[in-house]
């Protein structure tokens, strides 16, 4: 079997240069992260050894909670927690949205075009040929005070004064992710809704199988791989999302990411901004599994 | 086919570099395997960190004459930001602080001394700004003063309640009244007007710290949050708000209202009765930069051009530092701007003060914890 190991030497030096990209621009800043979190920083000196201090800052509890919309939030530095809570609420509803949206999107391009359907997929993809940010941008104007939706509605005069509520707010900041983050989950959905075998709804149908049966048993579980992947897709990035709230969340619109980069640019703080940055991380992929485990793991490996 | 018998060459260890560099080629990812020749690095580009708006030709003609080309810009919102961007490793030449701020940097060991004797605007300088704190830091130069104005209240006056116009206070930024229709900086001095506005002296309250800035920070800091339509680092964006009436008031320098009055949105900037506030900037020379140290003073010189005073008192009203812009300055436009004596405005208006660095870190770090939990 020489030849097997020479070409197995010959895949993994194929390999190399990717796994050392990888290692280079994904896992060593990390590991650069997970090392500033445990030294900390007073005014300009950053001192380098290690202690907990930042985790501890963070989590330390305190016998007054502190009350936020409502909720109790027991820590002696509640600001972090707050935000986390605030940003995973806003993303939640932007992933739920996205999916609602999306869903019908993608099934109708699996299963209502039937010709040019790279046409469609291309123009499904338009709106992200421009910057992330411009979309942002773009949605200012939308929802501005002399904006399209306010310009629209006073001209057909259902009203009289621009709506304030658009803007500034965290719904302008939900809305905007939702949009921002739609192509991305379109496209898994309708992947494992065009892999989905036909003869199986055409069967069903035999068997006397109503529409929404159909729907039930075989079109929805079968695009599960797809929808979680989806959910994932969406969900992750948009949590830590801080140019969105930075342009359209107003004073009130503020995300976790929003504090981490004041902590590293203008709080002098980056050691402790790391540290939230990495309890965000395990919060996040706590919540992920948990989802996982919900959904089970084996819509993921799709039929089987 | 043709990508098949590659992947099997490939495989059989059978293909040449230069195939494999051809295919690899294709992908783009060829050129990071050809040995290059490095170019020299003698000839680095000057790279200024400016204010948003700074970054354009007109304010440096003298340079762009010399040098045939413009330095490469890097825009801040604010000082902190640019600070903490020059410590993380960004490589500028010069910063443009202000009187208030310049401090930061020299006290994080960036900034270099300013050698007087290689500019040669510098003796047409206002002597009073010449030797001001904030210029002078132990014995050195540490900023060429360049640019000076106010801080004030922009305000409309076809929008706004006629009480303002007759008593004008900074209360308006903390005034339920005035809830998401009026904008304030980004900025914590959000807490310390908070503070004079309770009735206490700017010099009481600019270097204010422990349990006393918490409190401020608690009440004042939360209620400008809450009252603030938005908070603002992008002067653009303030000045569309103003313009499209979906604020009636705002912090605002002296360009806002000159910027408006030129669209012809009616404007006015109010004296409010606690004070109204004046600050001068300037070039300060960063040790973090690669570029030519000539290139740098050619950048300040321009800066500190006439030329330059002109255009900065007759398109943005602000003062300049060189005396004989208000000579080459249209006549007119000097008086409509009442900045002529920098010497004056900062005896009859409240000059911004740097405060000790623990303090400053304190102010960012509450101003920071009461925006992100604004409700």
């Amino acid at each position: 079997m020489a030849s097997a190991g020479r070409s197995a030497r010959t895949g993994a030096a194929l390999l190399a240069p990717a796994f050392l990209v990888m290692a280079a621009t994904l896992a060593a800043p990390l590991a650069a992260l997970i090392l500033l979190s445990f030294w900390t920083q007073d005014g300009f000196t950053i001192d380098r050894s290690l202690t907990l201090a930042n985790y501890a800052r963070v989590l330390t509890l305190s016998d007054e909670p502190t009350v936020w919309n409502g909720i109790p939030f027991p820590f002696a530095y509640p600001v972090p927690a707050i935000l986390l809570v605030k940003s995973l609420t806003m993303s939640l509803v932007a992933t739920a949205a996205v999916i609602l949206i999306a869903w019908p999107m993608a099934y109708f391009l699996a299963f209502r075009v039937t010709r040019h359907k790279a046409v469609w997929i291309i123009l499904l993809t338009i709106p992200f040929w421009t910057s992330y940010l411009l979309r942002v941008f773009a949605w200012k104007i939308v929802l501005g005070y002399n904006g399209a939706v306010n310009s629209g509605l006073m001209s057909l005069g259902i009203i009289r004064e621009p709506l304030e509520f658009l803007l500034y707010n965290p719904v302008a900041v939900t809305i905007t992710l939702a949009h921002s983050w739609i192509a991305f989950a379109v496209l898994p959905i309708y992947v494992s809704l065009d892999k989905i075998d036909r003869s199986l709804l055409e069967a069903a149908s035999d068997l006397g199988d109503s529409r929404w049966a159909r729907f039930r048993r075989i079109t929805l579980p079968l695009s599960m791989p797809g929808t979680i992947s989806a959910t994932l897709l969406v969900f992750i990035p948009t949590v830590g999302d801080y140019v969105t709230p930075t342009l359209v969340g107003g004073p009130t619109g503020t995300m976790i990411g929003n504090l981490v980069q004041q902590l590293f640019t203008r709080q002098d703080n980056a050691p402790l901004g790391a540290a939230i940055s990495i309890l965000t991380m395990l919060v996040i992929a706590v919540l992920v599994l948990l989802f996982l485990r919900l959904v089970g793991w084996r819509h993921m490996r799709g039929r089987g | 086919m043709n990508r098949i018998r590659q992947i099997d060459r490939m495989a059989q260890g059978k293909v040449s570099r230069r195939a494999m560099l051809a295919s690899a080629g294709a992908f783009g990812v060829g050129v990071a395997l050809l040995p290059r020749p490095l170019r020299a690095q003698s000839g680095a580009p000057l790279t200024c960190l400016t204010w948003g708006g700074y970054d354009i030709a007109d304010y440096i003609p003298g340079y762009v004459a010399k040098h045939g080309t413009l330095p490469n810009f890097s825009v801040f919102g604010g000082e902190e930001e640019a600070l903490a961007k020059v410590r993380a490793g960004f490589e500028a030449d010069v910063m443009h602080p202000c009187n208030y701020s310049v401090g930061r940097f020299v006290n994080a060991g960036l900034a270099k001394p300013i050698d007087t004797a290689r500019l040669t605007h510098w003796a047409d300088i206002f002597p009073a700004l010449q030797t001001a704190e904030g210029v002078m830091m132990d014995g050195n130069v540490v900023m060429a003063p360049a640019d000076w104005g106010n801080s004030s209240i922009a305000y409309r006056p076809d929008l706004i309640d006629p009480a303002f116009i007759a008593d004008p206070t900074w209360g308006i930024f903390y005034d339920e009244a005035y809830k998401g229709r009026v904008s304030m900086l980004d900025n914590e001095l959000v807490i310390q007007i908070g503070l004079m506005v309770a009735g206490k002296s700017y010099d009481e309250v600019y270097a204010v710290t422990g349990p006393e800035l918490e409190a401020a920070a608690k009440e004042w800091g939360t209620r400008g949050v809450q009252t603030s339509r938005f908070l603002w680092t992008d002067a653009s964006e303030v000045q569309q708000a103003m313009a499209s009436g979906e604020i009636v008031a705002a912090y605002a320098w002296n360009d806002l209202v000159k910027n408006l009055r030129a669209e012809g949105v009616p404007v006015a900037y109010a004296v409010p009765k606690e004070g109204m506030f004046t600050w001068f900037c300037g070039l300060t020379l960063l040790n973090s930069g690669r570029a030519d140290e000539a290139l740098a003073y050619d950048f300040i010189d321009a800066w500190l051009s006439p030329e330059t005073g002109k255009l900065l008192i007759e398109e943005s009203g602000y003062g300049h530092a060189n005396m004989k812009s208000f000579e080459v300055a249209d006549a007119s436009e000097v008086a409509a701007m009442g900045l002529d004596d920098p010497v004056k405005m900062m005896a009859d208006a409240i000059l911004f003060r740097n405060p000790p660095d623990a303090v400053q870190n304190d102010h960012n770090r509450v101003w920071g914890d009461v925006k992100a939990l604004a409700q």
